[in-house]
């Protein structure tokens, strides 16, 4: 799998470069700018492309809109946004209707394994949100409506996972549960919130977060 | 401060005169042109009265030019317009002759009126008003029974032809001018009492000639003829002489001499006796006393060795050779600030420097008063420079934990991991990854003290996506009114706002107990209205937390107002109010 990078911290660059060659993704770039990875993606066509959201020269939110350029311009390339802190707002931006990107903390790097699984997700078309911000989500819901309250806890944790962008597989291992007892959760919860049954997973996340940021 | 108005009423007012130069050039070819051919041996006598009118006209016409800011030159002019009008008896033109005869003694009440009036222009004492209304009442209302009882008058006017009534009128009138020439010289001997030598010198003599003038003028036809024996034409040539002394005595009494000082200064010497409480500032009374609408004082500060205004804000004394120029006002030999004026309205600068003598203890009060501003002023600043200070440091912290110390955690946790699966033994392999998830904790605590100190969201995000953010994570219900426009308010304005919000939902959640807080940013005008509202148990005090205190501090420092209302079982609303623009 071809991999742009962009982040302007010379040595996470590295580390990044370093970590996903070891797990076999194809390093094409990594560049420390939004203008040289808007080149670079152009030029290299990457399957997938991951970058900081604050980069030079404004150090605000480059990478954001680096990422929706790039979804709305290469449809192909899927974009992972890392972030030192995540935000409600900018994740609302960046799901949109296509799929195809990830929203995690900078701090999730390290956990490799896990990193690279939401990698490998978002690239092939899938959704990745930091459990942060669905945390933040969640709560915000479970404070502003009841319809969350009367789900149970075990419901709970699979709605925020959904939220997250996990397939039921992914749920079920998580959960150490089988991935039927996930289906029966996930029906009930749409039940209970009233939620259109979704045909795939990008569509679920959709789902999910509109329901929570509504 | 240095505006062009001062140069632009003179302007305007050099073409005003010229337009009643005109215009009197031309009313008084106009006359000679109705009298002149019908007029036969005494045609002399017509020229000598349009002659003496155009020398009334030209006298108050560069009294006023040079002396914009003193009414005498207006005065005179109004002179030569009743002189003026009251010839006009002789042309001949029925409605003109009436006009004539109604106004015929009207320019001696402007005389009475010059000699009130001089040298400011402007009637100072109520003695003064009286007698003026009186003389203009006897010109012009005791003139009637003149032609409203004399057959000779005018048709229009003649209504009966009652010698009886006419004669009592004539004695009437001429007692009443008597009386107004009477109690005039009353009032100027004691004027004359009360000025210095030198002044006496120059307006006894002036008073004199004004009152005799004015007496010999109505009385001059019977005392020539009688006593002297002149012919009619030699006394009306030494009644237009006399006339014609009268504006020339004034002008030149207005423009010579130390009397336009005197008029002004007087007006300042007034001003000061005034009682202490309604005194006003002694800039209005420059500008009042010369006549210079864009006279301003600026004071000294001999610490930093700068001109400032009454504000205590900073100010300059204009360049040397403008249209503006500044003259200094001392106190014992000590600077204490400057008059700027205009100096195309008012050409000397000695009569500035005089009225600054006049005023300078009152301009040192003000100075002291500018003086403590400023220092106000510097401490405000001084403080706000603390608060920007501290913000600086806070944003360096953040900007350092967050480039420095947080990428190095990434890398740690990573070098961490990459060590557990490299490594072949499940102990060491779970005890690094363990070691891993403590550097992962570290970094999310790290993240929440990043945030506190000064959310990066802020400074990169600005206040809506930062309060938002605040708001997303309160534990308790929180609506969220946002009215402000992204990147419109100064940055230390949105930070403040920010630790408003910070600290009021802070202090929410410690004390109040609250079921929901409501949070309200929005823009009213030039002001952003900053408010947190809980529906708790109320009671809190203002006094209570450090925090309170020191975001008290901070919303003074930008001139914004911080108050809380909490009542017992109310709830609590923290206010601010902010100014958009600092």
């Amino acid at each position: 799998m071809r991999v742009v990078i962009g982040e302007d911290e010379a040595l996470l660059r590295q580390g990044l470069t370093l970590v996903l060659e070891q797990e076999g993704f194809d390093v094409v770039a990594a560049v420390p700018d939004a203008g040289q990875l808007l080149d670079a993606v152009a030029r290299h066509r990457p399957d997938l492309v991951v970058t900081d959201i604050r980069m030079p020269p404004t150090h605000t939110d480059e990478g954001l809109v680096a990422a929706l350029r790039i979804r709305s311009e290469h449809p192909d390339s899927a974009v992972v946004v890392l972030s030192q802190y995540v935000q409600r707002r900018y994740a609302l931006e960046l799901l949109t209707n296509r799929p195809g990107v990830g929203y995690l903390l900078k701090q999730r790097i390290a956990d490799v394994e896990a990193f690279c699984a939401d990698l490998r997700r978002v690239a092939a078309g899938g959704t990745a949100l930091d459990p942060e911000v669905v945390d933040v989500l969640v709560k915000r819901a479970r404070l502003a409506r009841d319809d969350l309250a009367r789900l149970t806890r075990r419901q709970r944790e699979v709605l925020s996972l959904m939220a997250e962008g996990r397939s039921n597989a992914g749920i079920a291992s998580r959960l150490v549960v089988t991935e039927k007892a996930v289906v029966q959760h996930s029906s009930r919860i749409y039940e209970a919130l009233g939620l259109p049954v979704a045909v795939d997973d990008h569509r679920r996340v959709l789902a999910v977060i509109r329901y929570l940021a509504r | 401060m240095v505006t062009p108005s001062g140069t632009r009423s003179s302007r305007s007012l050099g073409r005003a005169l010229v337009l009643l130069a005109v215009a009197v050039l031309f009313l008084g070819a106009f006359q000679l042109a109705l009298v002149l051919p019908t007029a036969g041996a005494d045609r002399w006598v017509h020229l000598l009265f349009v002659g003496v009118f155009w020398v009334y006209a030209a006298a108050g016409l560069m009294a006023w030019w040079r002396r914009p800011s003193n009414r005498m030159g207006a005065l005179i002019l109004v002179g030569g317009f009743a002189l003026f009008t009251g010839s006009l008896a002789n042309t001949g033109v029925p409605v003109l002759t009436a006009l004539g005869t109604i106004t015929a003694t009207a320019v001696l009440a402007v005389a009475f009126h010059l000699l009130h009036a001089f040298p400011s222009g402007r009637l100072r004492s109520r003695a003064s008003r009286l007698t003026v209304v009186a003389g203009y009442l006897v010109a012009l209302v005791l003139q009637a029974p003149l032609y409203l009882f004399d057959p000779a008058a005018p048709a229009p006017l003649a209504v009966a032809d009652r010698p009886d009534l006419l004669g009592l009128g004539v004695v009437v009138q001429r007692s009443a001018g008597l009386a107004v020439a009477v109690a005039t010289t009353v009032v100027l001997a004691r004027r004359l009492l009360r000025a210095d030598a030198a002044h006496r010198r120059v307006l006894g003599p002036l008073f004199a000639y004004g009152i005799v003038a004015v007496l010999l003028i109505p009385a001059g036809s019977t005392l020539f003829e009688a006593v002297l024996g002149m012919p009619a034409t030699v006394r009306a040539g030494v009644q237009a002489a006399l006339l014609g002394g009268i504006p020339v005595a004034f002008a030149l009494g207005v423009l010579r001499g130390g009397f336009a000082r005197t008029g002004e200064l007087e007006e300042l010497g007034a001003w000061l006796g005034a009682t202490d409480g309604a005194r006003p500032a002694p800039a209005p009374a420059l500008r009042r006393a010369l006549g210079d609408e864009s006279l301003d004082i600026v004071f000294w500060m001999p610490e930093s060795r700068t001109w400032a205004d009454s504000s205590g804000a900073p100010a300059h004394l204009p360049a040397p050779g403008g249209e503006r120029s500044g003259v200094d006002v001392e106190v014992g030999g000590r600077r204490v600030g400057a008059i700027v004026y205009d100096a195309s309205l008012i050409g000397d600068p000695e009569l500035v420097r005089s009225a600054g003598r006049v005023v300078a203890i009152a301009v040192e009060r003000e100075r002291l008063t500018a003086e403590l501003l400023a220092s106000q002023a510097a401490l405000l600043t001084s403080r706000a420079r603390l608060v920007a200070a501290a913000d600086r440091e806070r944003r360096r912290i953040a900007q350092d934990l967050h480039d420095g110390l947080q990428v190095q955690l990434v890398l740690l946790a990573l070098e961490a991991q990459q060590v557990a699966n490299g490594s072949g033994s499940t102990i060491t392999r779970e005890q690094v990854t363990s070691l891993r998830k403590g550097i992962d904790d570290a970094a999310g605590d790290l993240r929440r003290l990043v945030h506190d100190v000064m959310p990066s969201t802020l400074i990169e995000h600005g206040l809506s996506a930062a309060t938002e953010d605040l708001v997303d994570r309160m534990p308790v219900p929180t609506r969220l009114h946002l009215g402000i426009t992204d990147g419109a308010l100064p940055e230390a304005i949105e930070s403040t706002a920010y630790f408003v919000v910070a600290e009021g939902l802070a202090n929410a959640l410690k004390h109040s107990r609250a079921a929901a807080f409501t949070v309200r940013i929005e823009r009213r005008g030039d002001r952003l209205l900053v408010q947190v509202d809980d529906d708790g148990v109320g009671g809190a005090s203002f006094h209570a937390g450090r925090g309170l205190r020191g975001l008290a501090d901070r919303v003074e420092v930008v001139n914004g107002r911080l108050e809380m209302q909490s009542h017992a079982g109310r709830g609590t609303r923290l206010r601010a109010e902010l100014p958009c623009v600092l």
